[in-house]
């Protein structure tokens, strides 16, 4: 019995939540290969490419070098894909080899359930984004300037209710696949164009009034906005309000999770 | 553990799959501590029946209770008293199989400590301890089916459901389990078998049910439904009269009398409990008997008798669903054991 399971045990974290939780995290954190290494190389690709060689000629952008300007987005972007892809790969994993079944067919509550999944693997993407900041950290700080952190709560809270919407959207996206394209899909049509267009590469400043409006549209602008407050301090919409959309969001979606495992959605016949 | 009510009370329950009915109005009641079969032939909704107890179908209609427990509205009381075997390997590949027995006793509320010792307990006691750190994936068929018994005891559950538990696997392996399973209803498990090893229900049950078309056709112990067969008499006579006189007149459990030569052939219900007066007739009539053999009908012929279609359009409401199609074929499948595939097919 590690210290971990101890101290859940003397917390009073109900032994099959955090059985569950405890097998959602071993998996990917014991897969280090596909957990860690891929955002790590990307995230240096995107730092050498979009900061160091592009970044020079675009100069500062709101007053920061673009480098330091782009971090706060690639923290989001490989903190929600992960979060993202762990949800839907678990969910879908299970059901498509059958062994969600252990525990369907355990005790645990439906509400129990969904936020194992949805804990573990928003946990993932806050690993992931953690790691992208660390990276940036020392590349920026080698190259250009310290990396600020501003409002670290702001930080703090920004990056754990992004990682739990998209958990959640991932959880819905597990159980809606009826194949892996459909994952593969979901992932390149949906979440990446949402990234790119989220005011990750660039201001709403630079875009047309009627762009900027319809930016606003995207849930991603607040994301980046948000955590880009946690960084830097500066942010092109009310952080406060972001955060309470984001939090709304999440609920919502979390809700919509519990629901759709009661009434068995692509889990039971 | 001890319950009160009985192991299932199942009443009128149904399951329909758009245009297809796997369940039809099934009612059925399992005593507590019994070893309870069910039979059916491929599609008659056995996987489907199960599956609907442990919570991965829903039904459409009826009521099924696992101790008294229903099983959406008590859904976690239910699924704490059940240890299911399924037919299919839906085991957890990420993890040792040592880890994914501690994981499924975590989910049942067994603290990470206890949760080991059981594992190793379970393993031990289904024969792949040595196993331990090996994934699911690198065992043998026959170890794949000791494991899937393993899980299912992990939990150490008032009711064990063993579907095809031997399906695909050795001889001497299937009486290693029939040994296990016997062993752990007399330690007062309730078990809940479905096979279509009819030799298996034989042995091991107490009572069976036989489910065709989503519908019980019949619920009795395995010599009742014997008795509901005829058995046949065969008497070797020494020096046969040219003429026999008339044998058991008025016994209404003889069907037919038939002789051959030397050979006398009685086909009579109960057919144990007619030989005597027969033996007694002949020997009144001074008719010296050489040798005389009753042959019982086979619970298998029972079966057969009861899930014969006529019309194999019968077999329209089979579904993939029920799983019994889709099951291991790995390993050999011992062609002498006596199993029964009313569709003529092979599973």
């Amino acid at each position: 019995m590690s210290v971990v399971d101890r101290a859940a045990a003397a917390a009073g974290v109900p032994t099959g939540f955090y059985t569950l939780v405890k097998r959602e995290i071993l998996r990917y954190v014991r897969r280090p290969k596909n957990t860690f290494i891929p955002p790590f190389i990307t995230n240096v690709l995107y730092f050498s490419v979009f900061g160091v060689v592009l970044g020079d000629r675009v100069g500062e952008i709101t007053g920061v070098p673009y480098i330091l300007f782009i971090l706060p987005g690639l923290v989001v972007l490989g903190a929600v894909s992960n979060a993202f892809e762990n949800a839907s790969f678990s969910i879908f994993h299970g059901r498509w080899n059958e062994y969600i079944d252990e525990t369907l067919t355990s005790p645990l509550s439906y509400t129990q359930m969904v936020w194992a999944y949805l804990l573990s693997s928003a946990l993932r993407g806050v690993l992931v984004g953690t790691l992208i900041g660390v990276l940036g950290f020392f590349i920026i700080g080698g190259l250009y300037q310290p990396v600020p952190v501003e409002q670290p709560l702001y930080l703090v809270a920004f990056l754990l209710v992004i990682t739990m919407l998209f958990s959640s959207l991932g959880i819905v996206g597990g159980l809606l696949a009826e194949d892996f394209d459909d994952l593969t899909m979901m992932n390149q049509f949906l979440l990446r164009p949402l990234v790119f267009f989220g005011a990750v590469f660039y201001s709403l400043e630079d875009l047309t009034p009627l762009l900027r409006d319809f930016s606003l549209l995207n849930p991603m602008v607040y994301m980046v906005n948000g955590v880009r407050y946690g960084f830097l301090g500066i942010s092109e919409v009310d952080p406060q309000l972001s955060l309470a959309l984001l939090i709304g969001g999440t609920a919502i979606v979390a809700a919509l999770n519990v629901w759709l495992f009661k009434r068995g959605y692509g889990l039971t016949d | 553990m001890s319950q009160s009510s009985p192991a299932l009370t199942i009443e009128n329950l149904r399951k329909e799959y758009d245009d297809v009915t796997a369940l039809d109005g099934v009612s059925l009641t399992v005593p507590e501590g019994s070893f309870f079969g069910l039979l059916g032939p491929n599609g008659a909704g056995k996987t489907t029946f199960i599956n609907i107890l442990v919570g991965l179908v829903r039904k459409s209609g009826g009521t099924a209770r696992v101790f008294g427990h229903d099983v959406e509205a008590d859904y976690q009381q239910t699924r704490n008293a059940i240890g299911l075997a399924p037919q299919e390997f839906n085991v957890d590949r990420f993890f040792p199989i040592r880890e994914v027995l501690e994981h499924k006793a975590g989910y049942h509320g067994i603290p990470a400590e206890e949760a080991t010792a059981r594992a190793d307990e379970v393993l031990k006691q289904v024969g792949i301890y040595d196993k331990r750190d090996t994934r699911f994936d690198w065992l043998s068929g026959g170890m794949k089916r000791r494991f899937l018994l393993a899980r299912a005891l992990i939990t150490d559950p008032d009711l064990l459901i063993l579907d095809e538990p031997t399906a695909g696997v050795d001889v001497q392996l299937r009486r290693d389990l029939w040994e296990l399973v016997t062993d752990l209803n007399d330690q007062g498990k309730t078990i809940l078998l479905t096979t279509h090893y009819i030799e298996e229900a034989e042995r091991l049950c107490d009572e069976v049910a036989i489910l065709d078309s989503g519908q019980v056709r019949a619920v009795a112990t395995p010599d009742e439904l014997k008795n509901r067969g005829t058995d046949q008499i065969v008497v070797e006579l020494r020096e046969p009269p040219t003429t026999l006189p008339a044998l058991l007149a008025g016994d209404d459990r003889v069907e037919a009398i038939d002789r051959d030569g030397h050979q006398l052939t009685v086909t009579a219900r109960n057919g144990g409990l007619v030989a005597p007066q027969l033996v007694r007739e002949l020997d009144g009539e001074g008719i010296e008997i050489v040798d005389l053999e009753i042959t019982r009908t086979s619970l298998e012929e029972i079966f057969v008798e009861m899930t014969r279609h006529d019309d194999t359009a019968d077999n329209a409401g089979d579904d993939d669903s029920d799983g019994e199609n889709g099951g291991d074929n790995d390993t050999d499948e011992p062609l002498a054991e006596q199993q029964v595939a009313p569709d003529g097919g092979q599973r």
